[in-house]
């Protein structure tokens, strides 16, 4: 045992009002005896090597929103056709900071919730907490092993994690002051730093609610749980909390379990708040996305709505006030312009909320949260007697005349981030009495609002899509299997060499916004073809509620059809946003334990292993969040693709490279020692797809990696191929790249395809032995070994790299 | 329903009241100067669209522009009406997202190996995602860019002016291009 005892004030006995403070008590047989890689804690440039190699293959793509800039007062500045400001920026180099900004936006959304819940989680349960992830999780807190280099015990030892990416965010963001970065690439080198920051800040908030609120720890079969619109018992008293943190509605659960009274409640949540609080408890329900608030706000069904930070619309307040809705807000990040009530007693917050003289409060204090909420939605309850207006308008008279209100101006539509026909659902109800038109525009409307403003008429047309799509938004409910947290080291185990080598032909990691080019349903029948097709499929966020809500024929969502192991053909829901660094951890994981790299400290290393290696791919069909920025770009870094909706084309930024420029797709092969051109795998990192058939066969696409064996190239090619051919009704263009010999090629068309290789591609075939004998970039290596970093060539060739 | 005259086309209205334009708005352009431009054009290309799995009209006069030589890159799943109708696109499976990217590189030798394109000629996007790729293009290349939507697209050079109140409009309009060609 050995005390460390360099920090800190000393006192002898004799002394009086000393205190002794002790920096750090390193207990030595818990020592992790990992050495030290060499990126503990990286700056801006430690990595910024590893970000060149993959900006070098994955040239940055701008679509700017605007022509000009008035980001500060020597502007407005006309950027067009790349020109340059009065600082000098060019119109490149200003969307890249632009994305930079986006990034911090998000990766201080996480790292702030992050501190805001571990210094009140180490308040309330002390900082020696320990951190246990259950039995089947010793590799804990992947993302900070390897990116900070400590392996974190306790609550307190968070602290260092989070100091680190505090102070790496306000780096980023000094960076994107007027006149300090001159070169676009170096802008997305930021943006890839700061991202990674991210993951590290959602790690610790994560990691710190599971163990202090003792959610999940990696179960595969956590309970399901009611989602949709119409999942509540309107005979009760009905809370909703909508946001982020689930810290201010943890008391709420606490309070009334204790009272024996959860029952006599409904306590249903939007966005990820709500994933929390089911991890919490079961007994709470799911809503839906942030596209489900106003519509949850305008059926007056919530009796009191709590509100904590990010994702949350800023007119809450104002939507609330209108149906008479008491609010409560919690986070410092959105105080809403309302008076604080900590130090109020609760009766008196209680009797200003009910009695509707303060149309809302901001309480910072959970557990006077916890005491307030259920007492307001239980007087709201009274005061209504249970006859909510559980409806859009009071009679349908009143729809009508909202309806006949349209004169087809079109305002609406084009303002509308959709541009719904919305004028033609009202002329076709005019006309004929049918609502199916509108209805039929339920499930793509956002709920924005916008449409509202642009309307001459005034007409509420939220209102109007809502109430002619009633049954239908009303019966779209089913479960969504309770997060679980992170992956265990078994799970790992079992399926990382399959994964590596390619059999298991991909993970599909499905996160992100409910902002989708159509049918939010499609996002399940996209997921579907891929669990079906035994690819590991891990979701969380808005994305793991809308596969919840979306039931097939026979009354089934998706959770109830696939098993929550990461495994081949599993689903699994990790949680909330935060809860998406154990994605990025499972793919850490990897590398570590199916293959025993050291993490600690080691970034580069590891991000080369899993971009050549683990084919994840990232998919955000509905993005719209700072935070979704952020986390794709984090996974960017950690050398995974990331496919987002059409929307995403509004990220302003992608990472696209050029398959048909040989001298860009290259690797250091470790066992040959030499220099190895090879097949444009993955050949990108960021892109905006337009259709879910378009999206489906990115996916597959881009699952494939350098690394895989002949079978599992095989096999993904056999899904790439198949579903390019079901829907986009040919075989690929670029398929042969992918070709390295004849057993890679899918079985049941290899005569077909071998012909193919020789007439369209003019390849050499010994057609007595069915082989290759000319054609493809390289040859199938059973012992390749690839890297792009120079430092990880050495380490393992003990020699330079080749030039 | 006959369209002759400009004066009878509806407003260059934007798709999105919000799309902020400072430099250059799209050229609202009648059938006739899409004639005249595609005619003059070294290589040129139509590129289409997610929407023509929805609206078969688009498909049929996707054929139409490929029956009269101009080549297609397919993006978006278009690609399997076109096939089912003898249609051999340049490209099948690269998203618009790609196509821009490779028509941004002066060096790209486009999918038929003959050269960058120079004259590109959209049909069946969603408005928000097609404007992107047009500001990219308009920002970073000398690509003649033509939007044959119903949504005038100010990111273009050329666009189509605002015909989404009237189909038939629409329709004759490209009915019009066609015949021209
Ligand atoms: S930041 Fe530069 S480009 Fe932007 S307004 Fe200021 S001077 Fe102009
Ligand atoms: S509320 Fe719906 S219809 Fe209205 S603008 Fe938003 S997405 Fe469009
Ligand atoms: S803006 Fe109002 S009046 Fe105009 S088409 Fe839309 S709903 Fe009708």
């Amino acid at each position: 045992m050995a005390f460390e005892l360099k920090k800190g004030l000393f006192a002898i006995d004799e002394m009086r009002n000393v205190s002794i403070k002790i920096g750090k008590v390193i207990d030595e047989a818990e020592e992790w005896d990992e050495p030290m890689g060499p990126t503990p804690k990286p700056g801006i440039l430690e990595l910024r090597k590893w970000d060149h190699k993959l900006l070098d293959r994955f040239e940055p793509f701008y679509a700017p929103m605007s022509d000009y800039c008035n980001l500060c007062t020597m502007g407005p500045c006309d950027l067009s056709m790349n020109k340059r400001g009065a600082c000098g920026i060019d119109l490149k180099t200003a969307k890249a900071r632009l994305v930079t900004i986006a990034c911090c936006i998000g990766a201080s959304a996480h790292t702030a919730h992050a501190r805001h819940l571990l210094d009140h989680l180490i308040e309330e349960y002390g900082e020696d907490t320990p951190i246990d992830l259950g039995p089947d999780v010793n590799v804990e807190a992947p993302n900070i092993r390897t990116v900070i280099g400590i392996r974190p015990r306790t609550l307190g030892d968070l602290r260092e994690a989070l100091d680190w990416a505090e102070k790496e965010i306000v780096k980023v963001l000094h960076s994107v002051h007027i006149g300090n970065e001159e070169s676009y690439i170096d802008y997305e080198s930021k943006a890839l730093h700061v991202s990674m920051a991210d993951h590290i800040g959602m790690e610790v908030a994560d990691i710190a609610q599971i163990v202090a609120f003792n959610l999940p720890k990696a179960e595969p079969d956590t309970p399901l749980v009611d989602t949709g619109f119409g999942i509540i018992d309107k005979n009760k008293p009905v809370i909703v909390v909508v946001g982020h943190n689930v810290m201010y509605s943890r008391p709420i659960m606490e309070y009334l379990e204790e009272q024996g009274r959860i029952d006599d409640f409904e306590i249903a949540g939007l966005c990820c708040t709500a994933h929390d609080m089911t991890r919490v408890n079961a007994k709470t329900k799911i809503f839906g996305p942030l596209s489900y608030e106003l519509r949850v706000i305008r059926s007056g069904l919530p009796d009191v709505m709590v509100s904590d930070e990010q994702c949350i619309r800023a007119d809450l307040l104002e939507a609330c006030k209108a149906v008479g809705i008491p609010l409560i807000a919690t986070s410092d990040a959105a105080v809403r312009g309302l008076p604080d009530v900590s130090d109020w007693p609760v009766d008196k917050i209680v009797d200003a909320l009910v009695s509707g003289k303060l149309p809302g409060v901001f309480l910072p204090d959970p557990e006077k949260v916890g005491q307030v909420a259920p007492l307001v939605a239980e007087a709201m309850f009274k005061k209504h007697g249970g006859d909510r207006k559980y409806r859009f308008f009071a009679t349908e008279e009143d729809m009508w005349n909202e309806i006949n209100k349209c004169t087809q101006c079109m305002n609406c539509v084009f303002t509308c981030p959709h541009n719904l026909r919305i004028d033609q659902g009202m002329a076709h109800a005019q006309k004929t009495k049918d609502l199916s038109k509108l209805a039929d525009l339920q499930e793509r409307c956002i709920s924005c609002g916008k449409c509202e403003q642009a309307c001459p008429k005034n007409i509420k047309i939220i209102n109007v899509i809502m109430s002619a799509g009633f049954d239908q938004l009303y019966n779209r409910t089913g479960k969504t299997r309770v997060g679980r947290g992170p992956v265990q080291d078994t799970e790992i185990r079992n399926v990382g060499q399959p994964i590596v080598m390619g059999q298991i032909p991909g993970v599909i990691a499905a996160v992100g916004c409910p902002n989708y080019p159509d049918y939010a349903s499609d996002l399940k029948v996209i997921l579907e073809e891929f669990l079906r097709r035994k690819y590991i499929v891990v979701t969380s966020g808005c994305h793991a509620m809308e596969i919840g809500m979306t039931k097939d024929e026979d009354g089934q969502t998706l959770y109830e059809k696939y098993s929550g192991s990461f495994d081949a053909g599993g689903l699994v829901n990790v949680g909330s946003c935060v809860s998406n660094s154990h994605i990025s951890g499972a793919a850490i994981k990897i590398a570590s334990i199916f293959a025993m790299r050291p993490l600690r400290g080691n970034y580069a290393e590891i991000a080369d292993y899993v971009f050549n290696r683990v084919g994840a791919v990232g998919f955000s069909w509905g993005p719209y969040s700072h935070k979704a920025a952020s986390i794709a770009t984090g996974f960017n870094r950690l050398g995974v693709p990331v496919v987002v909706g059409p929307h995403g084309t509004k990220y302003r930024r992608a990472y696209i490279g050029r398959y048909y420029k040989p001298e860009e797709w290259w690797v250091y092969d470790i066992k040959t020692k030499s220099k190895v051109n090879i097949e444009p795998a993955p050949d990108s990192l960021l892109v905006a797809v337009e259709t879910k058939e378009e999206a489906i066969v990115q996916l597959a696409r881009l699952a494939i990696r350098p690394n895989d064996t002949s079978l599992g190239r095989q096999i993904k090619l056999t899904h790439y191929l198949e579903l390019s051919q079901k829907y986009l009704g040919a075989l690929p263009d670029d398929w042969y790249l992918y070709v390295r010999s004849e057993a890679d090629l899918p079985l049941k068309m290899k005569d077909e395809l071998l012909h193919i290789l020789e007439s369209e591609y003019g390849w050499k075939i010994d057609w007595s032995k069915k082989k290759i004998l000319e054609g493809p970039i390289r040859g199938f290596d059973a012992g390749f070994n690839p890297t792009l970093v120079e430092e990880v060539y050495e380490k393992y060739a003990g020699e330079k790299p080749p030039q | 329903m006959a369209v002759k005259k400009e004066e009878k086309y509806p407003v260059a209205r934007r798709y999105q009241v919000a799309d902020i334009q400072v430099s250059r708005d799209a050229t609202p352009v009648k059938p006739s100067v899409v004639v005249n431009l595609v005619k003059k054009a070294k290589h040129p290309v139509l590129v289409t669209g997610g929407k023509l799995l929805k609206e078969e009209k688009l498909v049929e006069y996707a054929v139409k522009f490929y029956e009269k030589g101009i080549p297609i890159i397919a993006t978006g799943g278009s690609s399997k009406p076109l096939i089912e109708r003898g249609v051999k696109p340049q490209s099948i499976v690269f998203p618009l997202h790609y196509v821009t990217q490779f028509m941004l590189d002066e060096e790209w030798q486009g999918f038929d190996g003959k050269g960058n394109y120079d004259v590109v000629l959209y049909l069946g996007f969603l408005p928000y995602y097609l404007s992107r790729m047009l500001s990219a293009l308009k920002h970073f290349s000398k690509i003649t860019t033509i939007s044959l939507d119903e949504f005038y697209q100010p990111h273009a050079k050329f666009s189509f002016t605002n015909l989404t109140a009237n189909k038939e409009m629409h329709y004759q309009m490209l009915e019009e291009v066609l015949n021209g060609l």
